[in-house]
């Protein structure tokens, strides 16, 4: 759980596509066989992913690493634009090239011992790893797990074979209790006594998970997303207010302890928030 | 027969040696590859990825002299074949730039140039002062295209006036090589590059970014939360090429070459319509090792020809035999 010296060394690895499969509308699972990104990356960090050469977009996408097997790492991704609907077309054996991994994980401190893991959406991506680590170091986990509908509850398996309660929340109600994520986070802070709480997802919701564990007296660490041009550091785009300054979300981020957020000024620049 | 020397050269296994280094004014530099301002951070963030003792130059992003906190994001949107940007020249100011990026480049083995921004000529000038006094800074690239709060907030860049007194102002200041970066977004950029040439400026670099922006078509509002923003990455290569030709062709002073440079074939165009270096920006963010690439390529490209210095390249673009030059 704590960072490993070797990852803090960054290059670039290409990859190749193993598997690219859509879980649902709108949601693929991709598998990279990368051995270096697997050996190196700890959860919840994310890699910079070039998605296309020679195309009329030329940045870089990032996503986080949702599970790790062997040599291989997953994605999970939802198709929103031209990068993720050209990620959605790669076929087994193409190779493409990624940075990473990046950022700073959850790094939940090793003297945990009963975690609460709140996703929304695909906020679930960064949390597979997680979970999984955590329960292999016998730490408890509770998931609250939201989405629009049952068949967009992402990583739903992962979480039900390695976490202690999985609570399942959706808008429609087609699967678990009708409603947000937000609503069942309460209970659980009371119920299941975590000692640290664990959130990504739309902003909006991410910020009242962040404000309910503060409330309880819990200590949240939260993944922010931002858009990221270099995703090494350099360029500024990617800036989250914190009580200690301005931080870079993939460096100094993706995931902030949720105190030293400033919220006021973390608005429309993510798209989960939009959406 | 430069064909054949190489052919033979190869099959001989000996390689011709090309000579990299370049002059840009006062400055000699050991490749005509430099960093373009606000893109590669302090050098420090692409260290994994390149080996900075090979760059001409490490050129810094803008420092002020105060802290700026940047604008509101999102700062960024990606369009066709390039990307706009208002980051808003967030940085720590000069005194903590020293202490934490300057110190660390001073370990390094790399010439340092820093971008010098300001909302007043008073600003630039306190900026320039200080970075004088650090034996770590091989040159100031002054970034006109910054606000002038005195002026209502129209960027230096954009009128000779401005730009002159600027430049004239900080030249004063400093006895270390000047290069002033041209903003594009004017009528005619070689009239202003003239005028900085007159001031005494050392070299002139360009282009900075290209005004521009976007519409998100789903809720209508700009993309990037301050409107417009400044386009790079090789949708803008063609005008800056362009530029960089008009200007070469009627300054005496060196020229650094930028926008949209993403292979050794772009710093190749650049330097034949008279550039004597280049600086890469947006192409360090889709690869970062473009500036090695770049760098291997030119030396390449230079061995293959049979070419001896990689400066032979500045300015020898061969005139249309109807066009005009
Ligand atoms: C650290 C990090 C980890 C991420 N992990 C995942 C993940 O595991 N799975 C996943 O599906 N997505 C993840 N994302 C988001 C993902 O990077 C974007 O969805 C992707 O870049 C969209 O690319 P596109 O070309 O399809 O969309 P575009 O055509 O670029 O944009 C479509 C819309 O999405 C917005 N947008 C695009 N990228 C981002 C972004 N990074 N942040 C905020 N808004 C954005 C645009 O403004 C636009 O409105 C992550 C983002 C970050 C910063
Ligand atoms: C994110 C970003 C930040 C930049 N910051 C600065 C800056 O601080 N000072 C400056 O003079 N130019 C700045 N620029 C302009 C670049 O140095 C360069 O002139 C321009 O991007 C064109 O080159 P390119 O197409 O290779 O990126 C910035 C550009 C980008 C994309
Ligand atoms: S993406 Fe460039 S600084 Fe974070």
């Amino acid at each position: 759980m704590t960072p490993d010296p070797q990852a803090a060394r960054t290059s670039l690895e290409r990859m190749r596509v193993v598997k690219n499969v859509q879980l649902t509308e709108g949601v693929g699972l991709v598998v990279f066989d990368a051995p270096r990104i697997a050996r190196q990356v700890r959860p919840g960090q994310f890699i910079h992913l070039r998605i296309a050469r020679d195309a009329a977009f030329i940045l870089r996408r990032p996503f986080s690493v949702h599970r790790v097997r062997g040599d291989l790492i997953e994605i999970v991704y939802q198709v929103l634009g031209v990068g993720t609907r050209a990620l959605s077309l790669a076929a087994p054996g193409e190779v493409m090239d990624a940075i990473g991994p990046l950022g700073t994980g959850w790094d939940v401190p090793d003297d945990v011992t009963h975690a609460l893991l709140v996703a929304g959406g695909l906020g679930a991506a960064p949390l597979g790893m997680l979970a999984e680590e955590l329960s292999a170091h016998g730490v408890a986990v509770s998931v609250a797990l939201g989405a629009p509908t049952g068949e967009r509850l992402v990583g739903r398996e992962l979480f039900e074979s390695v976490a202690r309660r999985v609570v399942l929340c959706t808008d429609d109600g087609t699967v678990g209790r009708a409603g947000f994520v937000t609503a069942v986070v309460d209970a659980l802070l009371v119920a299941d006594r975590p000692d640290i709480v664990c959130a990504c997802g739309p902003e909006a919701m991410a910020r009242t998970v962040c404000e309910k564990a503060s409330a309880a007296g819990v200590p949240c660490r939260v993944s922010l997303e931002r858009l990221m041009a270099c995703g090494v550091g350099a360029c500024l785009s990617c800036v989250v207010s914190t009580r200690t300054g301005q931080k870079r979300a993939c460096i100094d981020g993706p995931v902030f302890w949720a105190d030293d957020v400033v919220w006021e000024s973390v608005d429309a620049s993510c798209w989960r928030g939009q959406g | 027969m430069g064909v054949r020397r190489c052919i033979v050269l190869a099959w001989t296994g000996v390689s011709m040696d090309v000579d990299m280094t370049v002059e840009v004014g006062p400055l000699t530099l050991r490749s005509p590859v430099v960093t373009a301002s606000g893109t590669f951070g302090s050098g420090r963030e692409y260290a994994d990825f390149v080996d900075l003792t090979r760059l001409g130059a490490v050129v810094t992003k803008g420092v002020s002299w105060d802290a700026w906190p940047g604008n509101p994001g999102p700062r960024i949107a990606e369009t066709a074949s390039g990307m706009l940007n208002s980051i808003g020249l967030q940085n720590p100011g000069v005194e903590a730039f020293i202490e934490s990026d300057l110190a660390w480049l001073a370990t390094q083995d790399v010439p340092v140039i820093v971008n010098v921004a300001g909302h007043t000529v008073a600003e630039y000038v306190a900026v320039a002062e200080r970075l004088s006094a650090e034996s770590s800074v091989a040159a100031l690239e002054l970034n006109i295209s910054c606000p002038n709060v005195d002026e209502g907030g129209l960027a230096f860049g954009t009128t000779c006036k401005a730009a002159a007194e600027v430049t004239r102002a900080v030249r004063a200041a400093t006895g270390l090589p000047l290069i002033v970066k041209l903003s594009p977004n004017v009528t005619d950029v070689s009239e202003i590059a003239r005028a900085m040439e007159a001031e005494g400026a050392d070299a002139v670099s360009l282009i900075n970014t290209l005004l521009g922006m976007s519409i998100d078509t789903v809720t209508w509002r700009p993309r990037l939360a301050r409107t417009v923003g400044g386009l790079s990455g090789p949708a803008i290569k063609p005008v800056a090429l362009r530029m960089v030709w008009q200007v070469a062709s009627r300054v005496g002073i060196p020229v650094i070459g930028m926008g949209g440079i993403m292979s050794a074939e772009d710093a190749v165009e650049f330097m034949l319509a008279g550039a004597c270096a280049v600086a890469v920006g947006t192409a360090n963010f889709v690869d970062p090792a473009a500036t090695m690439k770049i760098t291997d390529g030119l030396e390449s490209y230079c061995r293959q020809r049979d070419i001896p210095r990689v400066a032979d390249l500045t300015g020898a673009i061969v005139a249309q035999r109807t066009g005009e030059r």
